[in-house]
């Protein structure tokens, strides 16, 4: 039972850690929170399910379309709802504002065209159940851990070992000193929003696999928006650590007490956290320049 | 920040020098308590600084000025300064929504002291101007007449005279002289136009490196070898300066 | 009876929405759950007349405590970091899950299905009442310390601080003043309807304030006031456009944001001289354009 609890709560918070480091990818770059991320990921979850349904195709084809429906929608949104406010060096809350705007936006344009039908994915990977140990494991789940574990990996190491990667890293350290050595901005927070929009993608096709494809789908993503904060916002292993947490925190909370208060459970360690570590576990403290 | 230490005296003007990154903003951002030292002890005529937070600070009778100056850029000039003469409010949350009589009489107090303070940095007739829409020079005067208006013992300076031509500084200089006298300031005062510091400073600070590399009257300063190579350090160093 | 209907939910909806511009307005926060706060007041109140057979004004008050108490529980928290506005909003979001759940699963809430029959002491005159003296509250703590603070804190938080204004004490007054606004609109809401259910209370609701907010001008009270009437009433004139309702909420904010960021008003407020001015302005306007 311990075993079992440990490996889905590992599962989901695998996810969680995924869309995590989605938010707080942009967050660490433009030092605001992306409401629009958990649109992208419902929307990537759409486009999998199009491209497995009505296009036929398989997994990994559905797994690519998702992921580039994410890309093309978060450098979109950059470009559209985000650019105008970096160039003009608007105050953070007006960022704030235009994510939510987006969200809302796409969120009820799908609701508006496809309705609140939930499509349900075809089984394209199976249901087989893998053993391990007298825990029993869906193959969904596994796969997903894999996938996130690849990606997050793949990210540390594009950020640690490319040249892009390093003018990423430049840019959340200081935009204006990133611009003085070379780094063309524009250029880099595009890259930074089609990094996050492939996360997404990938994020998205899981999550509706897992729980179907529908309009507020989204607002599952709230939690790893919370798992963000606890890990410490702006920070990638933090984002990583934190979706684990509550991933882990979430399974054993509806096992051992109660399913219903999963969620309450879940805010309650947000404010928890925070109340003792303003900045979150491994937030980086960030001190902006005085 | 390493092993620094220095004193400044009542009364007097202090001169903080040093190529960028020498730390110099540093240091006022330790002693109004935005960054706390990992170790030693930052004392205010007796009272230890370390830890307390900035609006404390301001309490105890220190005030500063922005590099990059930051004011409140979408009120007007008078309302930049009202704003922290607020402090002298003495009525509860009740009195507030009710706008009772003390509400009014607050505001017309503010209203006069805010007044007098713009006409002394010679801001006055833009009271009702928008901050941001005032030029560099006068944003300047902006932020000491705010900074004034908080009744300092201490006002530190972060670069007062950025952006000024010779002209504008040196009518900076003969207004700081002044206020000083007028409002028993100790000031320290970081600055780059070397005429300013110079004909200010009775004594002055030169830093490199977060260290102090050394400290004298203005005369000592000029005839010092090491601090010319300090700054012409710096202008190997390149372009680079925020 | 129907145009009553209408005008009663444009009143309640003026007072959230007046709430909601001290905070976001004039000090600079971002909510994402102000609907939870609505949620407290209703049911707090509702609770009181309908079980209790407390007086309506005093369920309303008790309502508007009720979520005071919620803002100082979730603002204590995340309010504390000098430039990270967003902790606040994302424990908002959990906020209101979470006050959903809750509300759900209570047995006094009677959970999803609503607590029916509550007594309809909500009329448009007393809708109207409120709403009148909330907008005069509201004017008179922003034209005091504690709004005159709350504009510094937005403006810059550095040198907010550096004037000797307390950051979170500043924030957490304008959050409770706030709060209270929305619980005392949930209150008034709930004794309309006569009925509530916890659904009510969602981010729909919460958009649609933020959307009046931000529409109406961040930086102004009449601004926001007057987009909350239009929010509510234009609605119901386009009964068709219902669906697309929030599409276009959402595609407003960006808009605004990218073209309009102060919003409609801007930093103005609407007077009488204003108006006058106006009206002066656009006859000289005329004249001209005759001559």
């Amino acid at each position: 039972m311990l075993l079992q609890t440990t490996i889905t709560g590992l599962a989901i918070g695998g996810i969680y850690a995924l869309m995590a480091v989605g938010y707080s990818l942009v967050f660490s770059v433009l030092n605001f929170s992306n409401f629009a991320h958990g649109s992208v990921i419902m929307l990537g979850a759409y486009a999998g399910y199009f491209v497995l349904t009505k296009a036929g195709a398989s997994f990994p084809v559905a797994l690519a379309g998702s992921m580039l429906a994410g890309v093309i929608l978060g450098v979109t949104n950059e470009r559209l709802a985000y650019r105008p406010l970096r160039v003009r060096n608007a105050r953070p809350l007006y960022f704030m504002i235009s994510a939510m705007g987006v969200a809302i936006f796409l969120e009820n344009l799908v609701y508006a065209t496809l309705g609140a039908h939930f499509y349900s994915y075809p089984e394209v990977l199976g249901r087989s159940i893998v053993r391990l140990g007298g825990a029993s494991i869906g193959i969904l789940d596994l796969f997903a851990l894999a996938f996130s574990s690849v990606a997050i990996t793949g990210l540390h190491f594009f950020l640690h070992n490319t040249k892009s990667g390093l003018a990423i890293r430049a840019c959340s350290f200081d935009m204006t000193v990133a611009s003085l050595f070379g780094v063309r901005i524009d250029r880099i927070v595009g890259l930074v929003f089609a990094l996050a929009g492939a996360l997404a993608g990938l994020s998205g096709i899981f999550l509706g696999m897992k729980y179907m494809a529908y309009p507020t789908m989204g607002w599952i993503t709230n939690k790893a928006y919370v798992a963000a904060v606890i890990g410490g916002l702006g920070s990638l292993p933090g984002a990583v650590i934190g979706g684990i947490v509550l991933g882990l925190l979430e399974t054993f909370v509806s096992v051992y007490i109660s399913s219903i208060i999963r969620d309450v459970f879940s805010f309650s360690a947000l404010v928890l956290v925070l109340l003792a570590m303003p900045n979150g576990l491994m937030g980086r403290y960030v001190e902006e320049k005085i | 920040m390493n092993d620094l230490s220095f004193k400044v005296d009542e009364g007097e003007i202090l001169g903080l020098i040093g190529p960028n990154g020498a730390g110099k903003t540093t240091v006022f951002n330790l002693l109004t308590g935005f960054y706390r030292p990992t170790s030693g002890s930052m004392l205010f005529r007796g009272r230890e600084l370390t830890g307390l937070a900035p609006p404390a600070i301001v309490g105890l009778g220190i005030a500063r000025t922005f590099q990059n100056i930051r004011l409140f850029s979408n009120l007007t000039v008078l309302d930049n300064v009202r704003s922290v003469l607020y402090r002298h409010a003495r009525y509860g949350f009740v009195q507030a929504l009710l706008r009772s009589p003390q509400v009014r009489l607050c505001e017309r107090r503010v209203h006069e002291m805010a007044m007098e303070y713009l006409e002394e940095v010679g801001l006055a007739d833009r009271a009702n101007d928008i901050a941001s829409h005032l030029p560099y020079g006068l944003q300047r005067k902006l932020e000491l007449a705010r900074a004034l208006a908080l009744e300092p013992v201490l006002l530190l300076l972060d670069e007062p005279a950025a952006g000024m031509n010779p002209e504008e500084s040196m009518s900076l200089v003969e207004l700081i002289r002044d206020l000083r006298k007028k409002h028993n300031l100790t000031i320290i005062l970081i600055e780059h136009h070397m005429d300013v510091v110079m004909s200010l400073s009775h004594r002055i600070v030169v830093m490199n490196f977060g260290e102090k590399l050394m400290e004298g009257s203005p005369e000592e300063v000029q005839s010092d070898v090491r601090v010319i190579e300090a700054y012409l350090g710096e202008e190997y160093a390149g372009a680079y300066r925020r | 009876m129907y145009i009553q209907g209408v005008l009663t939910v444009a009143m309640i909806n003026i007072i959230s929405t007046t709430g909601l511009a001290v905070f976001t307005g004039f000090t600079g926060l971002f909510s994402l759950g102000h609907a939870a706060f609505m949620a407290v007041g209703a049911y707090t109140s509702a609770i009181l007349t309908y079980f209790v057979k407390a007086p309506y004004p005093v369920a309303l008050l008790t309502g508007v405590l009720a979520s005071s108490v919620l803002a100082v529980l979730v603002g204590y928290p995340t309010l504390r970091t000098r430039l990270r506005g967003d902790y606040f909003a994302i424990a908002t979001i959990g906020m209101g899950e979470a006050t959903r759940v809750i509300l759900e699963n209570l047995k006094i809430t009677q959970g999803a299905r609503g607590l029916p029959g509550i007594s309809q002491y909500t009329t448009l005159p007393v809708a109207g009442a409120a709403a009148a003296i909330v907008l005069v509250l509201a004017r008179n703590m922003l034209a005091s310390v504690y709004g005159r603070n709350a504009v510094s804190v937005r403006e810059d938080a550095v040198a907010a601080e550096m004037s000797g204004i307390h950051l979170l004490r500043t924030r957490m007054i304008s959050l409770v003043f706030s709060a209270g606004c929305a619980g005392l609109a949930g209150g008034l809401y709930a004794h309309y309807l006569a009925f509530i259910q916890p659904v009510m209370f969602t981010m729909v609701q919460s958009t649609q304030i933020t959307a009046a907010v931000v529409c109406g001008g961040t930086g102004s009270l009449t601004g926001p006031a007057l987009a909350a009437f239009v929010f509510t009433v234009a609605p119901e004139l386009l009964r068709a456009a219902q669906m697309w309702r929030l599409v276009i909420y959402g595609l407003m904010l960006v808009l605004i944001m990218v073209f309009r960021p102060q919003g409609l008003m801007g930093y103005r407020d609407l007077s009488w001289q204003g108006l006058c001015s106006l009206a002066a302005r656009l006859r000289k306007g005329v004249r001209h354009a005759k001559g």
